[in-house]
């Protein structure tokens, strides 16, 4: 099986001043189709970073990643623009809704710039499936925090991507509502095999995952294993 | 989807929409009512003209079409002359003088017999249209304007004149006195600004102007039904200038308040537009969206503008009665277009700008 994802010897410096800070530090890692994994570490280890760069938000300084096959380092920017349109879904720690949409355009702004017209059926779908067919007319500052966060989830994966990066999806949200997109995120793995990345401080977390990987000083500790 | 955005967004920050879109009708109301005053002066001034009823007007050589930047050098013989021509019915000496006290109008001095001949005479209102030696005509405009009553004492021109009768407006002037009272006044003795002729028929005109034409060579000789098309900005030096000083204000104004309210939009919607741009929108895409924002401010903008216009036509009609505004089709259209050009290149930049935002950076934006 060919990985969807893979990086080798991935680097990414930022340059302070006159200073190089290395934020990434040479990461081997393979991520298989329908793999739920969770990226673990202390502040400042470049957790973020690394989903960035495999996301086509920043591009790498050197190595490669490969993305569904697609070599992003080598990519312009309107090429990972176009990557991260059809091939990524992201969700946020502060949801990052629009905040002057409802929740039924914050979702389908996803299917609009994906360019493939409004699919009703995908969207009774996934909207029915994280429970938010009730809460679609309301605007992200009449919603609850877990209902923002699983209206990000529909955005992520409306246009169905072929992984989802998660970056601290449970930052802002109290313990049961953990829980319950946890558990939402644990389904889309297990039901329709979605491939998912999150970055998690929380071990709890991270246990919804199949596999853990552990960062500290932009490298992976562990868990670089194939699946 | 992007419609229901912009909407959306414009909805978000009333009062900097309501602000930009009060700019941009300041924009279009100064270029609509500052083109419709000059025009409709100048409009109105050739219909009164036009309304003399003469077939021909004769001024001196190089004289403008604006009789009251002309002065009076051309001797009251040349109409005795005139009155010779084989095609010529009727001949009127009118001396013209500028009034400004009280507002800005034209009086013209006129030999009654000679006017009536050439114009069919005056539609009396009120009063009498016979004068004497210090009364006056005005029209029914200028009385309505000023609140004239026949019988009272009107100071124009350092001078006090007695209100014989009030006249119907459209006879070139909105004041009337006598051509010698006038000349004795600005020390003009024997002489005219302008003579208007009548021709035994209309379609003698072309034949009679090139008669005056052999009889005065180098003088101004035009038929007044061509009049009208003469009296544009070109015609009047520094006229074209100043429309265009004003406009070019107008669409600066416009442009600086949109310039202004887009760069604060996309600075406060930064992190708006790195969540659109993980989500795999284009650079286009985001100009897109502030481009017809922007669009839509204008339109806004436009709607109000005309509106305003005509608001302030009302109003000043009713404050100077006498004033003509023309609030044109193509001059609303053409505030449109300026408008909206203005507005897209104010908003160019930070379009610009945000198409360029570097999407981690713009999700970091607190």
């Amino acid at each position: 099986m060919e990985p969807i994802l893979k990086t080798e010897n991935l680097w990414k410096i930022y340059r302070t001043g006159k200073v190089d800070v290395p934020a990434l530090r040479g990461i081997n890692v393979e991520i298989f189709p329908g793999e739920f994994v969770s990226v673990m570490g202390p502040s400042g280890c470049g957790k973020s970073t690394f989903l960035h760069v495999i996301g086509g938000l920043a591009r790498a300084t050197k190595g490669q990643v490969l993305l569904d096959g697609n070599d992003l380092t080598g990519m312009s920017d309107a090429a990972r623009t176009l990557l991260r349109r059809h091939k990524v879904g992201f969700v946020f720690q502060k949801f990052n809704l629009l905040p002057t949409l409802d929740a039924y355009h914050n979702i389908a702004i996803a299917q609009h710039i994906h360019g493939n017209g409004f699919d009703p059926h995908r969207f009774d779908a996934v909207t029915k499936l994280l429970g938010l067919a009730d809460r679609l007319a309301h605007k992200p500052s009449e919603l609850s925090g877990g209902e923002q966060q699983r209206v990000a989830l529909a955005r992520a994966i409306i246009s169905e991507p072929k992984i989802v990066l998660a970056d601290e999806p449970t930052g802002n949200l109290d313990t049961r509502t953990s829980d319950t997109v946890l558990g939402l995120l644990r389904q889309l793995n297990k039901d329709f095999g979605q491939t998912i990345v999150m970055i998690t401080h929380n071990p709890e977390a991270a246990t919804y995952g199949n596999r853990v990987l552990h960062m500290r000083d932009g490298m992976v500790v562990d868990g670089p294993a194939v699946h | 989807m992007i419609g229901h955005l912009i909407v959306r967004n414009t909805m978000q920050r009333p009062v900097r929409t309501a602000v930009t879109v009060l700019a941009v009708a300041v924009e279009v109301m100064l270029v609509i009512i500052v083109v419709g005053l000059t025009s409709g002066l100048m409009y109105e001034s050739a219909k009164r003209t036009e309304g003399v009823g003469a077939d021909i007007m004769v001024q001196p050589p190089s004289a403008s079409i604006f009789m009251a930047f002309s002065g009076a050098p051309m001797p009251i013989s040349i109409g005795a002359k005139l009155e010779q021509l084989d095609y010529v019915h009727a001949v009127a000496p009118v001396l013209v003088q500028f009034n400004s006290v009280n507002g800005l109008d034209i009086v013209y001095g006129i030999q009654p017999d000679s006017f009536r001949a050439v114009s069919g005479g005056f539609v009396v209102r009120e009063g009498t249209d016979v004068l004497g030696e210090n009364d006056i005509l005005v029209d029914d405009v200028y009385a309505r304007a000023k609140k004239i009553k026949v019988g009272q004492k009107l100071h124009i021109l350092e001078h006090d004149f007695h209100v014989a009768g009030i006249v119907e407006h459209g006879k070139g002037a909105r004041l009337f006195v006598l051509m010698s009272t006038l000349q004795e006044m600005s020390g003009a003795r024997d002489k005219a600004s302008i003579f208007f002729i009548k021709c035994d028929r209309s379609d003698h005109t072309a034949a009679a102007v090139d008669e005056v034409h052999s009889l005065l060579p180098g003088y101004e000789v035009r038929p007044l039904k061509d009049f009208l098309s003469l009296m544009t900005s070109s015609s009047l030096p520094a006229l074209g200038a100043f429309i265009n000083v004003m406009i070019a204000i107008a669409v600066g104004i416009g442009f600086l308040v949109i310039f202004l309210s887009m760069y604060t939009t996309i600075i406060e919607r930064t992190r708006e537009i790195g969540v659109l741009k993980a989500l795999g929108a284009s650079k286009i895409y985001i100009v897109e969206i502030i481009l017809s924002e922007t669009t839509l401010l204008c339109l806004g903008g436009v709607a109000c503008g005309i509106g305003l216009s005509f608001l302030v036509r009302v109003i000043c009609l009713r404050v100077f009665p006498s004033l003509t505004i023309l609030i044109t089709p193509k001059w609303m259209l053409l505030s449109t277009l300026i408008a909206i050009v203005g507005g897209l290149l104010g908003a160019a930049y930070p379009a610009w700008l945000a198409s360029r935002k570097d999407p981690v950076e713009a999700l970091a934006y607190e």
